[in-house]
């Protein structure tokens, strides 16, 4: 699912496409179920993303962090 | 000038001992300053030492060159009041690189020589100085190109990965921190600090390296912060450097400012992509950022739940407006044709009984008539039937051999012509009740 990588800025932009098309009303039924499950994957990866640690950034950061920065 | 004691020469001048001289110099000082004067100077160093005396090198230079120099200092009684006087007007301390407007007793000192004693200084001529400094570094940077640079990076929709200017000491760190973590919406914020000096004299030097460590690496962040603490409102001038501000400016991330001031934006806020009072003031930008996007994220979800189920609805009014249109239609249809058939049933009942009915009374007449030419045609036969069984009778050849017809054999063969039969030939004779065997004596062949 994650082939080309989800960023917020493509995700929203995606999303808001959806309600667009949607908004026009030529959405066959038929698609519209398929867009409607599309748009909740990019919702929830938006929100879970805004709230969950990615361990790989964090580790990097860490990483190169500053050695005088070691707080918390 | 008089030597203290004239009692001795030397090539017809006075010799003095040192102290003699030092003391008519301090004299002869004492007499041309007999009051304090203002002198305008730049500070080229400073520092105070733990009895809270301060000691000043004073310079003024031209195009760098320094063509006045002299010590001065300031007794700590005095400098307490002079410098939180400064800091109150011009929201900085008094620090090297300075212009400053002092009024000041020259003095020489018996053993440490020449220097000023300052009684006062006037910060409205610093604060001027300062602003037109000020001036001349944001006219620049207007020039170069560089005040509207960092504005055009745009600010990334979700600024999640933020490297952090910023002493571990600094009040305004520990808010600015405590406020992304602890934020109520939960959102994640990766955060590293990049220590630096936020103020004092390497302050400016130690932001720049800061900067240029981040620029390395750029790629793993979304902004950079730079905070101070809240409540210290003085020793923003590292802020106010052309060299900080070329570097924000041309900086490839946002560079968000916090510094913690309540007057005038510095030229590192002017040139910064965003810049705000506070530490908590930039953390909460930051995190208004992501509610926003959420909040774009639930507009979306809501419109679509809403988009969803109105076409939904729509379809099943339709579909239940198609099924009502098509039950009414069939049963039109099917009414109308049974209207049709039943017409069609009256006539076809109507016709079919009128045509028996007719029917029936001519098969009547028909089946009498029939009857009656049946009973004839009967009646005809049995009596042809009669007939021939009398023609029957009468041709039996019994009957026939009875009336005295007789049938020869010859060979047991019927003998129709007499050409069959030669003479000695024996023939055989049918006759009523019996045969006749005989010898041909002669043949008479009739015409």
């Amino acid at each position: 699912m994650r082939k080309n990588k989800l960023t917020y800025t493509s995700a929203i932009t995606e999303l808001e496409k959806i309600v667009e098309e949607i908004e026009s009303g030529e959405i066959d039924v038929d698609v519209l179920t398929e867009k409607a499950k599309r748009a909740s994957e990019l919702i929830k990866f938006c929100k879970d993303r805004l709230r969950n640690t990615q361990k790989e950034v964090e580790k990097t950061l860490i990483d190169i962090a500053d050695p005088k920065a070691e707080e918390e | 000038m008089q030597p203290l004691s004239q009692e001795e020469q030397y090539s017809g001048l006075p010799v003095f001992t040192l102290s003699e001289l030092n003391t008519s110099i301090k004299e002869a000082l004492g007499l041309a300053f007999p009051e304090s004067v203002w002198v305008v100077a730049e500070i080229s160093e400073i520092r105070c030492n733990s009895k809270g005396h301060c000691y000043l090198e004073l310079v003024e230079r031209e195009e760098e060159e320094t063509i006045a120099q002299i010590r001065a200092n300031i007794w700590a009684y005095t400098f307490r009041g002079i410098a939180s006087k400064f800091e109150k007007a011009t929201g900085e301390s008094l620090k090297q690189g300075m212009k400053v407007l002092l009024q000041v007793n020259v003095t020489f000192h018996e053993v440490y020589g020449l220097s000023l004693n300052v009684r006062d200084i006037d910060p409205t001529y610093s604060l001027g100085e300062m602003v037109r400094k000020k001036r001349e570094i944001i006219d620049r940077l207007t020039k170069e190109g560089l005040l509207q640079l960092n504005k055009q990076i745009p600010l990334p929709l979700v600024p999640q990965k933020i490297a952090v200017i910023s002493s571990v000491t600094a009040a305004g760190y520990g808010d600015f921190i405590n406020h992304i973590v602890d934020n109520p919406y939960g959102y994640k914020i990766f955060h590293t600090l990049y220590h630096s000096a936020m103020q004092g004299q390497e302050a400016e030097s130690s932001i720049i390296s800061a900067l240029r460590k981040i620029r390395g690496h750029k790629d793993l962040f979304d902004a950079v912060v730079i905070v101070r603490g809240g409540g210290s409102q003085i020793d923003l001038s590292c802020f106010d450097t052309y060299g900080l501000a070329v570097e924000v400016a041309q900086f490839p991330l946002p560079v968000i400012t916090g510094i913690g001031h309540e007057r005038d934006d510095t030229v590192a806020d002017l040139v910064a992509h965003t810049k705000l009072k506070t530490p908590t003031a930039v953390a909460e930008f930051l995190l208004s950022g992501m509610s926003s996007f959420e909040e774009r994220l639930s507009n979306a979800q809501r419109t679509l739940a809403h988009l969803i189920d109105e076409s939904m609805k729509e379809e099943t009014h339709r579909f239940q407006y198609l099924v009502q249109h098509f039950r009414h239609i069939v049963r039109d249809r099917f009414s109308g044709e049974m209207s049709r058939i039943e017409i069609v049933l009256h006539k076809l009942i109507h016709e079919t009984t009128q045509s028996i009915n007719s029917h029936n009374s001519s098969l009547k007449l028909d089946m009498s008539r029939i009857v009656g030419g049946l009973n004839k045609l009967f009646q005809q036969k049995e009596n042809r039937i009669k007939h021939c069984g009398q023609a029957l009778r009468l041709l039996d050849p019994v009957n026939v051999l009875k009336r005295g017809y007789s049938i020869t054999y010859f060979k047991e063969k019927a003998v129709k012509d007499i050409a069959t039969l030669q003479e000695g030939d024996i023939i055989r004779t049918r006759v009523y009740k019996g045969m006749v065997k005989s010898k041909v004596e002669a043949l008479h062949a009739e015409e």
